[in-house]
């Protein structure tokens, strides 16, 4: 446990160290905040509500949906692929450490780093700079636990498509696939209910929506009770759990090819 | 016509670095810091380099060895002081200045990585606009010193490293280059590939008189193909002449690695001593432990015979392990300071 | 007259010999190209999304904003073809390995960006072409010599924007360690170049008007085809703004070099 936690603050320095690119983030995250409020603005000129959402619901959705964004984004699969492609997984392989283990507590640093330098200053300047309003439910409880599942979702996804590398090299090509499925049929970009009813049935049933559209939820939606957000926690929890286990047969199965043909 | 094609003048560079602190802390607060130090990696040198001439120039890591080199080949420009190559400011001149030297990068390839071996030689006709019979003339002499048709078909990313350099290295003569830089060309490699590329690089000199800059940590380099080395060290050059005289100093000496069996803080100062007393007081030997856990006991030869020096310290100490090696560069460079050139 | 040919047959020498070697690997081609078709068809996703509960946005309709959109994934093309090694600078310039291209007698943008042709390009402009010519169709536009000529020109201008916002934003690695939120930051800016900038209002248009001019990109020039009849003067700019932004552009970048000391010793 001990060997995990210096990976994870190594990779919070590792940010640290550099300086403008850090005022660049948060100007870049800042921004993009403000060009959301003009794009909603304008879908929203002249109506009150749309599919049941307010303004103010929809853009604290999709804005929020910005952060969580800059929460969950791993790199794993790049990092992962990287290290296959250019055969420093050996080095990987034989280190005492679980390999996927080892590769999420390299991003709980990123995670985390982004999560009290982006996400929750952007998640105030929303409340205090733009007047947005989120539910103060029970909703807000289960959030944090909401996000961490989030994340592990990603990671998990992350990392079967970084694993795809001992197959075939274009890590670009899968990564930008798996990158725009994920944002489009998450909510990241839209929130959920806008889809049509029939499209919105299927969504509910794959994994993304978990990422970005069940922590907003919690964020957004009015009368949340006890039981729904347990319900939504147990989605998220299920996906995890699948997720993990897929990454851990695909790695059996891809490390086995690693033996054989010797990278 | 003048024959100097390297002209050096109270040169320097120096560099602004931030003053980064040490832990998590130090990392948040250097986000606001604007502490910064002046480096001199180069300071105040001096020298002309001539047509035909191989000079090794040569020093340990940080010296400011690339940094010299990046000025010559016009990618830095420098703080102070005139530096002329083929008569360009390379630095002002950026395109003409390269369009009459090589260069070579020993760790990386300028060749183009996916494309044949053959494909990267006609590209760099078209950069330099070579004319057809100088390029098949040059062609023809390199596949006599290196069998190069062999690799023409190859991607380079195929090329095992001592292949690789062969080509980069008969690359950069193609335009037919009045001067060519080698930085570190035979590093990694084996003693026989090292031998080979020895003899291209001394053929080439040979064929068009050009002249060539070699850095390197491999003195054997330097002993085989120059017959002048520029020593420099922290900016500065503490040696410029013929390298008889250094190859005397480093063939003298050798150094003897020894572990020491319950290696205790100041066994070396009482080695030191001990070895002072029954050999002569001094600069023939000394002795360092280093960070490794050998303890260096570097001997000069000429004045103690070494195996004399061997038996008395197995004898006064208990020895785990015995290795001989020969003197390091860091060694040369701290043997200059002692005076020994003087 | 000379250097410039000297130039072309140059380029076209590597960018044949690239291609063929890159070919070898068709695997990659085309699931790379699958992820461009992604890609360039995710904005249009969020907005067919969108028009199912909204009539128009900001007075434009779906397919105007889909005309918009064909214009702005036409205008990237010679970013994406030519100038994707842009991408990889940060990489170079941290590792070292920026050094090579100091060393021979050539501009030193064209040797950097000579070093990759982004084949994935293609997609955008069979996919732009496929868009354009469905919008058109559904909007009635009819398609001449002399407007094609006008599309031609008001490419070109939109694509030395786009060219020039990444390279500048690219060239922040030159003063910046880990200069990648730049990047991102011009990339999520010029990702709402294909919105109508009537969306914005006050310092945003300005904004993105005058300083980053993204609306240059695909909005101000398709207006000439959407909206003849109230075309903003601004508009007749185009060229002029493509050319003062490249030639910004390339001043950052010799600025970067001249500034670039390299790692190590």
């Amino acid at each position: 446990m001990k060997s995990y936690f210096a990976l994870v603050r190594g990779s919070f320095m590792a940010i640290m160290m550099y300086r403008l690119s850090f005022f660049f983030t948060v100007i870049g995250n800042l921004l993009y905040i403000v060009l959301l409020y003009f794009l909603w603005s304008s879908i929203y000129r002249g109506v009150e509500t749309i599919r049941g959402m307010s303004f103010n619901q929809a853009f604290v959705y999709v804005a929020l949906a910005g952060s969580i964004f800059t929460m969950v984004k791993t790199w794993a699969d790049w990092e992962i692929s990287w290290h296959i492609t250019s055969g420093s997984i050996i080095m990987d392989l034989v280190k005492p450490l679980d390999f996927q283990f080892y590769f999420l507590s390299q991003t709980v640093g990123f995670m985390a780093f982004n999560f009290i330098m982006i996400a929750l200053p952007s998640a105030l300047v929303l409340l205090l700079f733009f007047g947005a309003d989120v539910e103060m439910g029970v909703g807000l409880l289960f959030l944090p636990a909401g996000l961490i599942l989030a994340f592990l979702i990603s990671f998990a996804i992350d990392y079967i498509i970084g694993l795809t590398s001992f197959y075939t090299e274009s890590i670009w090509g899968i990564s930008m696939t798996k990158e725009i499925i994920t944002t489009l049929l998450s909510g990241a970009l839209v929130p959920l209910q806008f889809f049509p009813d029939a499209a919105q049935r299927i969504l509910r049933l794959l994994p993304f929506q978990a990422i970005y559209h069940i922590p907003l939820t919690m964020l957004t939606a009015p009368n949340l009770d006890v039981r729904a957000c347990l319900g939504l926690l147990g989605t998220q929890v299920v996906w995890v759990v699948l997720l993990f286990l897929a990454g851990r047969l695909l790695f059996t199965r891809a490390s086995r090819v690693l033996m054989v043909s010797g990278g | 016509m003048n024959d100097t094609v390297v002209h050096v003048d109270h040169l320097s560079k120096h560099f602004r670095i931030l003053n980064r602190r040490e832990g998590l802390g130090g990392a948040i607060r250097d986000l606001f810091s604007a502490d910064y130090k002046t480096v001199r990696a180069v300071d105040d040198i001096s020298f002309d380099i001539q047509a035909g001439e191989i000079v090794g120039y040569i020093g340990p890591n940080g010296a400011g060895k690339s940094t010299t080199i990046k000025m010559m080949t016009g990618v830095l420009k420098p703080s102070d002081g005139t530096l002329l190559v083929s008569g360009n400011e390379p630095y002002a001149n950026r395109r003409r200045n390269a369009q009459t030297m090589g260069v070579v990068f020993g760790q990386r390839t300028q060749l183009w990585w996916d494309l044949p071996v053959i494909e990267s030689f006609r590209i760099l006709k078209e950069i330099y606009r070579v004319d057809d019979a100088t390029y098949e003339k040059h062609l023809g002499m390199f596949n006599e010193l290196v069998d190069l048709k062999a690799l023409y078909s190859q991607p380079v990313r195929k090329l095992s490293l001592g292949q690789r350099m062969l080509c980069d290295i008969t690359a950069s003569f193609l335009h037919n280059p009045r001067i060519v830089f080698l930085d570190e060309p035979s590093i990694g490699l084996d003693v026989s590939v090292k031998s080979k590329i020895r003899s291209v690089i001394r053929e080439l000199n040979r064929a068009q008189r050009t002249t060539i800059i070699l850095t390197t940590h491999d003195l054997g380099d330097v002993e085989a193909l120059c017959r002048r080395i520029i020593i420099i060290d922290k900016g500065k050059i503490i040696y410029d002449g013929p390298i008889g005289k250094v190859t005397a100093l480093f063939g003298a000496y050798r150094t003897l690695k020894v572990q020491i069996h319950n290696y205790k803080e100041g066994t070396s100062d009482q080695l030191e001593a001990a070895l002072g007393a029954r050999f002569g007081g001094d600069a023939a030997i000394a002795v360092e432990h280093t960070e490794t856990g050998w303890t260096d006991v570097t001997v000069n030869q000429d004045q103690v015979p070494l195996f004399d020096v061997l038996r008395f310290v197995m004898e006064t100490l208990p020895i785990k392990d015995v290795r001989i090696v020969e003197i390091s560069m860091e060694n040369v460079v701290q043997q200059i300071y002692d005076g020994a050139l003087k | 007259m000379r250097t410039l040919l000297h130039y072309v047959r140059l380029y076209v020498l590597i960018a044949t010999q690239y291609v063929k070697a890159r070919m070898q690997y068709r695997a990659d081609f085309w699931i790379s190209s699958v992820g461009m078709v992604f890609t360039s068809i995710a904005t249009v996703f969020v907005f067919w999304v969108l028009f199912h509960s909204i009539p128009d946005l900001a007075g434009w309709s779906f397919d105007e904003i889909l005309f918009i959109y064909a214009f702005y994934l036409l205008s990237v093309v010679p970013l994406q073809l030519f100038f994707d090694n842009i991408w990889q600078l940060r990489f170079h310039v941290v590792e070292g390995s920026f050094i090579k291209y100091y060393l021979r007698p050539i501009n030193m943008m064209f040797y950097y960006m000579s070093d990759m042709v982004d084949l994935k390009g293609w997609v955008q402009l069979a996919l732009g072409v496929f868009m354009l010519i469905y919008a058109s169709q559904r909007l009635g536009l009819t398609w001449n010599l002399w407007r094609l000529g006008v599309l031609g020109m008001a490419l070109f201008s939109s694509s030395l924007v786009a060219i020039s916002i990444l390279t500048i934003a690219a060239c922040a690695t030159f003063w910046i360690v880990g200069s990648f939120p730049v990047m991102d930051l011009a990339l999520k800016i010029r990702d709402f170049s294909p919105y109508p900038m009537t969306i914005f209002d006050g310092f945003f248009r300005f904004l993105f008007t005058y300083l980053i001019p993204i609306g240059f990109v695909a909005f101000y020039p398709s207006q000439f085809f959407l909206r003849p009849e109230q075309v903003p003067l601004l508009t007749y700019f185009s060229p002029l703004m493509g050319i003062g932004s490249f030639a910004l552009a390339y001043f950052v970048w010799t600025k970067g070099v001249n500034s670039y000391t390299g790692t190590g010793s």
